[in-house]
């Protein structure tokens, strides 16, 4: 748990597959909200991540009791932000039912859903405008449905394949977990001194004198040494900048 | 700002609705864009949605940032608002922002974060900055509101801006709520070595023996070099150096000949010309450094 807080990807990853099913229950809470078991796992995820990197051993709540609070939050503020009412301008609604007009059509003449660049073709509005408009009527998905209009407490359609969609999603929120961001501070090195800090210092590697990583570099060791000395004054620097106070703003 | 728009001006909003928190965030804000200040909203995803609409088309001119993942550790969280400031400074002699705070569920982490707004005040306090740090009364405890207080010099509830009363110098907060650091033991001796290189490659072999990751470990690398620079600056050279591994974490501690300092905010100071950055990054890269006199002399010790 700690090494996932401080951003370990592998542990990461073993966090997240461990408390998964935990997030999928409380997903399921929000299942009459209208938003994506899978955008809900996501968030559930980041919330996990969050909580792990605030997570203090030395506090003497269990780890989930804590961070099953932040998931709830991350899944609440999702839901919240998407499910929103939306106040259109009148020429925002004008356009929207431009829009509406065009897929319509569309749906008729060609039987599929039209892209946005075919609506932003017959619509004139940019793709961007289109992906906007259609962004602000978000409809329910089908798999919220209620099976019958009499009883509301019957199952959704999505229920009924709950376990083929949550092992997809699974498997999807795993997948996406290598692409969130992780704190790294090599990146913001170029490739020379990234390769002599991690030489040096063998992270990830064996440990290398200067002079070794200079003759593989085709440099002197007091040439690898300055690159080392540069690269840690840049890290420092980006990490120490300060406020231009009392300067003219451009 | 201060009268002259110079220096932080930390205030607070307590708020029963979104339409409470609308209507005092909104024209705080516009009242500022007009006056060619520059603006910020820090909030989470459906709050700042919510702004967006609000603010209507003046929201072009606002720098929105996602509050979501951002408070994990106050030292985190200064440096990445810090991040936002310098480059809304960039732009506009002076700014204004409305920032959420995020408490998280546990009492016992909750004098951490009023730790972290007392320090705010410190941290930020030359910047020419009106904050506006923002609570939702319904469902927060009685003893965040009641810490907001005395963080904040000025509160808006209700219909007015109050002077807090309660209002506690941040120095006497922070020492008063920082428990004294315990002792550890378990710790192996690490030679210093001839300087700051040699100290980074035995630290670096001790970093490697715990397994520690490769990026968590230039983290600490980078921390460990300022600590040791400070304490061959200003505390008379090292005289010992401790690692090991407490409460699961990788533990350093480095102790100076020097008799050290008593500054509750020490590393909290936003970079700033004449006060060293030293400590500033150190904390940024750990998840706590502490500072201390212990019996063999002035330690930090340094939790990654």
């Amino acid at each position: 748990m700690i090494a996932a807080g401080c951003g370990d990807s592998d542990a990461c990853r073993k966090l997240v597959e461990a408390f998964l099913p935990a997030i999928g229950d409380l997903a399921r809470s929000f299942k009459n909200s209208r938003v994506e078991r899978l955008e809900l796992l996501q968030e559930g995820v980041a919330g996990l991540l969050v909580a792990a990197r605030r997570y203090d051993t030395t506090l003497n709540t269990p780890f989930w009791a804590y961070a099953a609070f932040w998931v709830r939050k991350a899944m609440q503020e999702l839901v919240a932000e998407l499910t929103r009412p939306v106040a259109l301008s009148d020429r925002a609604v004008r356009e929207l039912a431009q829009t509406r007009r065009a897929r319509s059509e569309h749906l008729q003449m060609h039987g599929v859903e039209p892209t946005t660049d075919e609506l932003s073709r017959a619509t004139g509005l940019t793709p961007a405008q289109v992906e906007r408009l259609q962004a602000t009527e978000r409809t329910p998905r089908s798999t919220q449905e209620q099976l019958t209009d009499r009883d509301e407490g019957t199952d959704t359609i999505g229920d009924t394949i709950v376990d083929l969609t949550a092992e997809y999603a699974y498997q999807q929120v795993l997948d996406a977990i290598e692409i969130r961001d992780v704190h790294n501070l090599t990146e913001q090195l170029d490739e020379r001194e990234r390769i002599v800090i991690r030489a040096h210092y063998g992270l990830g590697q064996d440990a290398q004198t200067l002079s070794a990583i200079g003759a593989g570099l085709g440099l002197t060791a007091e040439r690898a040494r300055q690159i080392e000395a540069g690269a840690l004054s840049k890290l420092r620097a980006a990490l120490s900048q300060s406020a231009p106070v009392g300067e003219a703003a451009t | 700002m201060s009268s002259d728009g110079t220096t932080l001006r930390h205030n607070a909003l307590v708020y029963d609705s979104a339409d409470e928190y609308l209507a005092r965030a909104v024209p705080f804000l516009k009242a500022g864009i007009e006056a060619g200040e520059g603006a910020v909203v820090a909030h989470t995803k459906p709050g700042l949605a919510m702004m967006r609409e609000a603010l209507g088309p003046e929201a072009a001119r606002v720098t929105f940032v996602d509050v979501s993942a951002a408070y994990t550790r106050p030292a985190r969280t200064l440096a990445a608002f810090h991040e936002v400031y310098v480059e809304q400074l960039r732009k506009t002699p002076t700014l204004r922002a409305v920032a959420d705070v995020q408490f998280g569920p546990d009492p016992d982490e909750w004098d951490l974060w009023t730790g972290y707004e007392a320090a705010f005040n410190r941290s930020f306090g030359h910047l020419p900055a009106w904050v506006l740090c923002s609570y939702d009364a319904n469902g927060t405890p009685d003893p965040i509101i009641e810490g907001v207080w005395k963080t904040h010099p000025e509160v808006v509830a209700g219909d007015s801006w109050n002077s807090s009363d309660r209002y506690e110098d941040p120095d006497q907060l922070l020492r008063r709520i920082t428990p004294a650091p315990p002792p550890l033991t378990g710790l192996r001796p690490v030679p210093f070595g001839s300087g700051a290189e040699e100290f980074r490659e035995r630290l670096a072999r001790e970093l490697a023996a715990d397994k520690i990751s490769e990026a968590r470990s230039l983290d600490l690398l980078l921390a460990a070099t300022e600590i040791a620079n400070n304490a061959m600056q200003h505390g008379g050279g090292i005289q010992e150096v401790r690692v090991g591994r407490a409460r699961g974490r990788f533990v350093c501690e480095i102790v100076d000949r020097g008799d050290g300092f008593d500054d509750p905010a020490a590393g909290y100071l936003a970079p700033r010309e004449g006060i060293g950055a030293g400590l500033w990054v150190a904390r940024q890269l750990t998840w706590s450094t502490e500072f201390f006199h212990s019996p063999t002399g002035f330690t930090t010790r340094i939790w990654l």
